[in-house]
């Protein structure tokens, strides 16, 4: 074979390799779109049988309560509660599809002062627990600021939450540089942990490791990771965790790097 | 009666109106309340036409209750009408809606809504909501007297 039949297949895949490239973008671009629109349908228009079911179950147990012994008025709690759940749920679908459609601002991010800051925003809704934080200097991001605020929110408010009963918590915030020399930030706690095996489900959406207990919002429906990784992809970087069960959790992410 | 309602209630879903009338009702705004289904019966009686042409259209309510997610004619386009018609631009609308969504709260204060509820789930924030919006609308406000 010559060498002009030896060389002319390769900018023909090269061709076609970025075609299919091209393809699998659009495709990646649609179905997210798709998501997203289903993610709110599916929030609107569940939340109309949703009320209607409060609705009609809260007037049975105001105007019928005679007719309702109390293992019919604890059944009632039940449904209510199981309602208010479902709600949550609803919400914590929007706040996801809308994280998907969300505009990012990119800007370079003092991400010392951030995690302080989230850091004393939290710990001041907890003064009776003894929190002890440290922060390691950090480097600046470039980022969208309310994402990345919303990243720190969901992984400190995740490192407060996992060390209840633990007198002090520790928590660590800092840098390591990892393999190809990229930078990567963690926080470390020193709280219940998780179960390596599960690592992979971790930041499913509605995925919780934990009972209920008083957790409230969107910990409680296990959806903040969730976020967090959707932000942490959007900003084209990379999270993961790393755990032993009662000896805690240390939660890893990369940023593309800042422009020198 | 029912001709010169206080309160227009435009709504396609049977639930959430029978629990909007309860709670109006509990505290006696029923009486002076009108419920359409759509947003074309909407316009229909704003307007006194079609099967509402023997209802006298200068008689208006002092409030209409407006989702947004309705059949034949979407409440967007409800209140763009009620807008763009002289005997009705001044007529206090507010949106009782699911939608959160920024683009439908861009179209509706574009198009001059007077207020924007998002309806709760929550039973009691529901029927709060609507008394609310009922004395408010009703009792409390001062509308222009055209003539």
């Amino acid at each position: 074979m010559s060498e002009e039949t030896d060389q002319k297949p390769e900018p023909d895949a090269l061709q076609r390799a970025e075609e299919h490239a091209r393809l699998l973008t659009l495709e990646l671009a649609a179905v997210n779109q798709e998501l997203d629109s289903l993610c709110y349908a599916v929030s609107h228009d569940l939340r109309a049988p949703l009320r209607a079911v409060d609705g009609f179950a809260h007037i049975v147990a105001e105007e019928h309560s005679a007719q309702l012994d109390e293992e019919g008025r604890r059944m009632f709690d039940l449904i209510q509660r199981e309602i208010l759940r479902m709600n949550h749920l609803m919400d914590g679908l929007l706040i996801f599809s809308r994280l998907g459609r969300q505009k990012m601002e990119m800007a370079q991010i003092d991400m010392h002062a951030l995690a302080q800051s989230v850091f004393d925003e939290w710990a001041a809704r907890s003064p009776e627990r003894n929190l002890h934080l440290d922060l390691h200097p950090l480097p600046p991001a470039i980022g969208d600021l309310p994402m990345m605020r919303q990243v720190w929110r969901y992984l400190i408010d995740n490192a407060i939450k996992f060390t209840q009963g633990r007198n002090p918590a520790e928590i660590e915030i800092g840098t390591r540089i990892g393999e190809g020399g990229e930078l990567i930030y963690f926080i470390k706690d020193n709280g219940v942990g998780f179960d390596m095996r599960f690592a992979g489900k971790l930041f499913g959406i509605f995925q919780r490791f934990h009972d209920e207990g008083e957790f409230h919002g969107v910990a409680a429906i296990g959806l903040g990771l969730a976020l967090v990784q959707r932000i942490i992809h959007r900003h084209g970087g990379r999270v993961w965790a790393e755990s032993e069960v009662n000896a805690g959790a240390t939660f890893f992410f990369t940023l593309p790097q800042p422009l020198p | 009666m029912n001709h010169s309602p206080q309160i227009l209630l435009v709504e396609d879903n049977p639930n959430d109106a029978e629990l909007s009338i309860r709670a109006l009702r509990k505290n006696n705004f029923s009486q002076a309340l009108t419920h359409v289904k759509d947003g074309q019966e909407a316009l229909d009686f704003l307007f006194g036409v079609g099967a509402y042409a023997d209802r006298d259209a200068k008689v208006l309510p002092k409030v209409v209750l407006l989702d947004l997610k309705l059949p034949k004619v979407n409440g967007i386009e409800v209140l763009r009408q009620i807008r763009a018609n002289p005997a009705t631009k001044l007529l206090p609308v507010v949106v009782l809606t699911s939608s959160r969504e920024d683009c439908d709260l861009v179209d509706a204060y574009n198009l001059g809504v007077n207020s924007y509820i998002v309806k709760p789930v929550d039973y009691e924030k529901f029927t709060d909501a609507v008394t609310q919006l009922g004395i408010y609308w009703t009792l409390l406000n001062e509308i222009p007297m055209e003539k």
